[in-house]
């Protein structure tokens, strides 16, 4: 199959907030094209077999269907939020907790369309900060991302004192959550 | 709150990645503290973008139509978060002492990946023994404060240890200091305190 152009974001959340409003199932068509195999990657590169991943996709975008009413364009880009609920549903299955992390009170409430265009603009900032972070610093991002979590693992598999991988990926978080700061 | 995880222990927290007893960890402390609270957030964005860095496995044929005929099904009932309150933790356990003026409180055994996760109870003055670590430890004050002869850690605070560090952390004077702590690896106990209680704790 040739790649298809995906939609930009700003579209995923009319598609999420359609399949709220209508239940549109063209909209959510749309929407499995864009992240099934995406979620499907992550997850076998998370160490699910592939049957595994591929239910796993497909129970997320389940839970995309049910839970649109609740995406909210305004704290999250569409990708964000899908992406919370796989990982949600792959700590279900490792028998891991999930987290109530609280959502901080709106101090600036403002117009829909303005809110959606900040966060898919935090988005595209942060794919370019990724892309342009030193070789080393996305190592490390990708290993403490993708693979179980473990300082001696790091080390090995770095090569570096812990230290090294620590100062690493502190480096890199810290540019990428510039990235995600609102500029005015 | 002076006293945070590390960037890195937050994003493999957010991805999914940390072992679930440091896990529990990370959810206690966040629960207290907005700034880690809003790091855990940013982290989920980070996760999207990185599995955008991936190249998309394909679905299996039929995956869409196989999906589009399920839509209907009712949800499945979602897991409760983890507990980040004393109480919650606590409920329906026993403190089991383990030497004068300290009690503990096993909360996940050793899992896979090595790691255990226990509540421990110290009297204000008293001192846990001294100890270097093989692995991670992670530690939150649920209760009361401790000194750790370098910094001292108040309600919520996280002390984060990496396996070079060893320390003998000491209860302030209060209520008891109940600590959540997280341990991969085995502790290896240097006083005759540790040679005495070491083995009582299972460590």
């Amino acid at each position: 199959m040739l790649m298809s152009v995906a939609p930009r974001p700003e579209n995923h959340a009319a598609l999420l907030m359609a399949i709220a409003q209508r239940q549109d199932r063209q909209a959510f068509a749309t929407l499995f094209h864009a992240y099934a195999p995406r979620l499907k990657a992550w997850l076998q590169r998370g160490g699910a077999e592939p049957n595994q991943a591929e239910e796993m996709a497909q129970e997320t975008m389940l839970a995309v269907w049910r839970k649109a009413g609740m995406y909210d364009p305004a704290r999250s880009e569409p990708g964000t939020w899908i992406f919370a609920i796989a990982r949600n549903l792959r700590l279900d299955a490792l028998r891991r907790a999930r987290l109530a992390v609280e959502e901080p009170e709106d101090t600036h409430p403002v117009a829909l369309a303005d809110a959606i265009l900040a966060t898919e603009q935090r988005a595209q900032r942060l794919r370019d900060a990724i892309t342009q972070l030193p070789a080393e610093q996305a190592e490390a991002l990708h290993l403490a991302f993708f693979e179980e979590f473990s300082h001696s693992r790091m080390e090995a598999r770095l090569g570096v004192p812990l230290g090294t991988v620590k100062s690493r990926l502190r480096l890199a978080m810290a540019r990428l959550r510039i990235a995600l700061q609102d500029r005015i | 709150m002076a006293h945070h995880p590390s960037h890195a222990t937050l994003l493999a927290c957010a991805a999914g990645t940390l072992p679930e007893p440091h896990r529990r960890v990370v959810a206690a402390h966040a629960a207290r503290c907005p700034h880690c609270a809003a790091v855990l957030r940013e982290a989920d964005a980070m996760g999207a973008a990185l599995m955008e860095t991936l190249a998309p496995a394909a679905m299996a044929e039929g995956a869409l139509q196989r999906t589009l005929a399920r839509l209907d099904e009712p949800a499945r009932p979602e897991p409760q978060p983890a507990p980040v309150s004393l109480d919650a933790m606590v409920e329906g356990r026993r403190w089991r002492p383990v030497a004068p003026g300290i009690a503990m409180m096993v909360l996940i055994r050793r899992d896979q990946s090595d790691s255990r996760l226990d509540l421990i109870r110290v009297a204000p003055g008293l001192a846990l023994l001294e100890h270097g670590h093989d692995g991670q430890e992670m530690t939150c004050v649920m209760q009361g404060a401790f000194n750790d002869g370098l910094e001292t850690y108040a309600e919520g605070d996280v002390a984060e240890n990496d396996g070079s560090l060893e320390h003998q952390p000491r209860a302030l004077p209060g209520p008891d200091c109940i600590c959540l702590i997280s341990t991969t690896g085995r502790l290896k106990p240097r006083s005759w305190l540790g040679r005495l209680i070491g083995p009582l704790l299972g460590m």
